[in-house]
């Protein structure tokens, strides 16, 4: 056997990924969770005071009332688009992919950004009403509920269409012709087809939804009032206002609790597959459903309507920074007058800025590096393990995807702060590659099962040694999807703003936070400037990946 | 046993043409066939078969002419409302639904009541043999067991034409056999009108009333099986349709079968002989396979195995056949510009 031992026990690679999550997930979050026990009035304290003040039993059902709406938004939203893209040519459903997948990917600070420009009382949104005469007035379209569930459907909408989209394509055409030889009428096929067979793709996607919904906190505490407070913000408040780490502790296991309790009911009713990978249906041979010669029933035409619909709400907030950021009024205005690059120079000449932008890339390094290699070593090491301690070990994994960053940014703050760690981008770093690295996992094991493992056994059957296969063979086989975990590595941690909110400093801080302050306070069009550069970057390291993956194939 | 659930109906293609893109796939294609036949269209893959399917269900709409269902011109009516049965290569059973749900869809397509419907479901599952599975859900059945799901229900709506795209392509060759016949027998007892796409010739002598030859979107020749292959219309046909030798007879192309030529003795009898060395000898069980080289190129015969003896490799021999079993073959209409 010239397989050596150094395959047979790969196992051990998820080793040190597990440590390091060990350390500087489930420890610190552990702690977190503990200091909820700890109360002058006995081990229940903070819980029982949580049930007891209105403001906190507020928050907690405004918390579940947001998230589902959220997600019946999404989910609602998600429809006529996926339908859409599924029955236009092949140009075209790129084209409204690419609508989909460029917000997607853009920091969700920078569309918050936008949003609030577009929204705001002085903003494009009523300019445009006002100005048509269609509204008197302005109305208040942001910093109350509609501006949350906009922000929001709009930040996670992508996790429904994407999974919809995937099962709308693996419907079988003959599938729909069996049906309307049978006498379907498009009404009939819509609730006797379409919706069953989509239903378990929109399901993955509104359970993800859902799931990120509960511990959301950036987009309520910049585009809600006071009344949209939730869970998360509420965290923050006692950390960081009235320093109760006790009753931020309890508030965060009750969260946790409501998050893991949707992750592990989805499991226990479709499989964690499914989840991870979207809903694909099993390989049937046919060919996947388009729009028949007669082309859409009237119903057919009002759902193309509202998805091209979907598809401008979803992509106008990241084109609309960039004429606003090219104004030169130190005022926003749409339309913008003289037109001028004023606010690029000023980022550049801001030292502020350049420092945040060093601190961003110095954090986004670390990320990458430290994901990358954990996340291969553990992907390679999971291959290698078989049953109950794999599925153990894979859940283990994906949990800092499930639990809520501002959980994790807590926790961490309160175990790293007395070290020191904040001053300089290690405290960050570290979080970002416990948030970077199931992405890399995830990547790796895809790749790695597209690799022949009797490939593997071939190289290793003419006698290579496993080292010698594993960079002859295997390697050359799972590069573009190590390629693919790195770029999604670095744009996790070059969008982060919450865990950057805890663990930096102000020496310390990222371009995220630096925007998040500004935007917290009032919009200057130096901040559009920022946005408008962070999407032609993120639509840069898009094309980037692109290219690999074309490379690769 | 019930009476015939629907008497088929005819069915007639007019001058029908589709074109996809630049590439004319029907052009002109006319056709009748006779209510409660049994019709199969056989031909090369690309030749339009599926094509020609489609548009009879209305999938994909005529470029030009006209498609008639008993009577009625269905050429803009749309699928749902032709009345026709279809049964895919690949089942397209609904995944989603039991086998019963499944066979009950067509019925509450067309808002049958539950208690109509209920004796109806069970009587097409009696039918193609599969009582007690009513509650499978279809990846729980083999391959034959959901073809036959699909067959019952593409029956259960009585259609007026029930269509087949290779129903039997997916399936072993045993299986294949028995379907082949519970289809025939389905058919003799509902004289439903079935139009039968393969590229199995044999199937499509098995079972056929009418086969229509398809080549490059015409028709090469329509008949039954055994016009088609005593008589086949041309080269293309002839060999097409079970093994043919084409040689040349008074300056014309003419074929004759494996089984009507004979050899050595029995050959000197005959008025044409040709002369040849034994090149291939392959042993069928009944039969013995003899292919010779002669001047007109390989000839192949097909002998009683008892003949054995008589043929060795490489040796001469003699091939002979009467004026009456050479067919004389025209030129296909695809060979014409
Ligand atoms: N949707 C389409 N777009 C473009 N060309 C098509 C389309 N469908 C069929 N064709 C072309 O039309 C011709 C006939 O196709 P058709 O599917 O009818 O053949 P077939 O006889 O059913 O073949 P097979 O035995 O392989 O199923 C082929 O050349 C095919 O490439
Ligand atoms: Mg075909």
């Amino acid at each position: 056997m010239a397989g050596g031992s150094a395959g047979r026990h790969l196992g051990w690679a998820v080793l040190p990924l597990g440590v390091v999550l060990a350390v500087l997930f489930l420890w610190p979050v552990a702690q977190l969770l503990g200091l909820s026990f700890d109360s002058p009035a006995g081990p229940l304290g903070h819980y029982a005071r949580i049930l007891a003040v209105p403001a906190y039993r507020t928050a907690l059902a405004t918390t579940f009332q947001i998230a589902a709406l959220v997600t019946l938004l999404a989910v609602l939203l998600a429809y006529p688009l996926a339908y859409l893209m599924a029955t236009v040519p092949p140009r075209v459903a790129k084209l409204l992919t690419l609508c989909v997948l460029l917000p997607f990917w853009t920091s969700a600070l920078v569309r918050t950004t936008a949003w609030i420009i577009l929204l705001q009382r002085n903003g494009v949104l009523n300019a445009l009403l006002t100005g048509s005469g269609l509204l008197e007035a302005p109305v208040a379209f942001v910093y109350n509920l509609s501006g949350v569930l906009i922000g929001m459907s709009h930040v996670l909408m992508p996790f429904v269409v994407l999974p919809l989209y995937g099962a709308f394509r693996g419907i079988d055409q003959n599938l729909v012709h069996a049906a309307e030889t049978l006498g379907a009428g498009p009404w009939a096929l819509c609730r006797r087809i379409f919706l069953p067979l989509t239903a378990p793709g929109v399901m993955a996607g509104a359970t993800i939804v859902f799931m990120n919904a509960l511990g959301y906190y950036i987009t309520p505490s910049l585009m809600g009032g006071p009344a949209q407070t939730m869970v998360a913000q509420l965290i923050a408040f006692n950390i960081n206002q009235q320093l109760d780490w006790g009753l931020a502790g309890a508030l965060s296991l009750a969260m946790l609790l409501a998050t893991l309790a949707v992750f592990f009911l989805f499991q226990a009713v479709f499989g964690l597959e499914r989840l991870m990978g979207g809903a694909h249906a099993s390989g049937r041979i046919g060919t996947p459903f388009a729009l028949g010669p007669r082309g859409r029933s009237p119903g057919g035409r009002v759902m193309a309507l509202l998805g091209a619909g979907v598809a401008l709400f979803l992509i106008a907030p990241v084109l609309v920074v960039f004429p606003m950021s090219l104004g030169s009024s130190p005022f926003l205005a749409f339309p913008p007058q003289n037109f001028s690059l004023r606010w690029y120079e000023e980022f550049f000449s801001r030292p502020q800025w350049m420092a945040s932008v060093w601190n961003s890339l110095t954090v986004a390094g670390i990320a990458v590096a430290g994901s990358t290699l954990l996340g291969t070593a553990a992907a390679l090491g999971l291959s290698r393990l078989r049953g109950p301690l794999a599925r153990l070990v894979e859940t283990a994994f994906l949990l800092p995807m499930i639990v809520p960053h501002i959980i994790l940014a807590i926790g961490l703050f309160g175990m790293m702060a007395p070290w020191g760690l904040v001053r300089g981008p290690w405290a960050l770093g570290l979080a970002h590659i416990v948030v970077a690295a199931p992405f890399v996992v995830i990547t790796v094991r895809a790749a790695l099962r597209g690799v022949d493992p009797n490939l593997e056994l071939a190289a290793l059957g003419l006698g290579a040694g496993w080292f010698t296969m594993f960079r002859r063979v295997l390697l050359p086989g799972i590069l573009p999807g190590i390629a693919s975990g790195a770029v999604f590595a670095f744009i996790t941690s070059f969008d982060d703003v919450v865990l950057a909110l805890f663990l930096t400093n102000v020496r310390s801080r990222t371009l995220p936070k630096l925007m998040y302050e500004g935007v917290a306070h009032e919009i200057n069009p130096t901040i559009t400037a920022v946005a408008a550069l962070i999407v032609l970057f993120t639509v840069l390291v898009l094309l980037l990946n692109l290219l690999l993956q074309r490379r690769a194939r | 046993m019930s009476a015939p659930l629907s008497p088929g109906k005819a069915v007639v293609l007019e001058r029908v043409r589709k074109s996809y893109g630049p590439v004319e796939v029907l052009r002109d294609f006319s056709l009748e066939i006779t209510a409660g036949s049994f019709c199969t269209l056989l031909g090369a893959s690309g030749s339009g078969k599926t094509t020609l399917l489609k548009l009879i269900a209305g999938f994909e709409t005529l470029d030009g002419g006209a498609i008639q269902i008993g009577g009625r011109d269905v050429s803009h009516v749309p699928v749902n409302r032709r009345n026709i049965g279809m049964v895919f290569q690949n089942y397209a059973l609904f995944p989603h639904m039991s086998v019963r749900d499944n066979v009950a869809f067509g019925l509450e397509m067309r808002r049958v009541p539950k208690a109509e419907a209920a004796p109806r479901i069970t009587e097409a599952l009696a039918m193609v043999g599969l009582e007690g599975l009513e509650r499978r859900a279809p990846r729980e059945l083999s391959g034959g067991q959901q073809q036959r799901v699909a067959l019952a229900r593409a029956l259960v709506i009585r259609p007026d034409i029930l269509l087949m795209d290779e129903p039997l392509g997916a399936l072993d060759k045993t299986l294949r056999a028995s379907l082949q016949r519970q289809i025939k027998q389905l058919q003799a007892r509902l004289g439903v009108t079935i139009i039968f796409v393969t590229h199995d010739q044999e199937e499509a002598l098995h079972m056929s009333d009418l086969i229509v030859v398809l080549e490059k979107g015409r028709i090469e020749q329509a008949g039954t099986p055994q016009e088609l292959y005593r008589r086949p219309a041309n080269r293309f046909v002839a060999s097409f349709l079970g093994e043919c030798n084409i040689l040349t007879l008074d300056g014309t192309p003419h074929g004759i079968r494996p089984e009507k030529l004979r050899l050595g003795a029995m050959a000197s009898t005959l008025p044409h002989r040709r002369e040849g060395v034994v090149s291939e000898l392959t042993f069928l069980g009944p039969h013995l396979r003899v292919t010779a080289d002669t001047a007109e190129g390989p000839l192949t015969a097909l002998t009683d195995a008892d003949h054995a003896t008589a043929c060795r490799l490489g040796e001469r021999i003699l091939l002979g056949f009467s004026g009456e079993d050479a067919m004389p073959l025209a030129d296909s209409p695809n060979a014409t510009p």
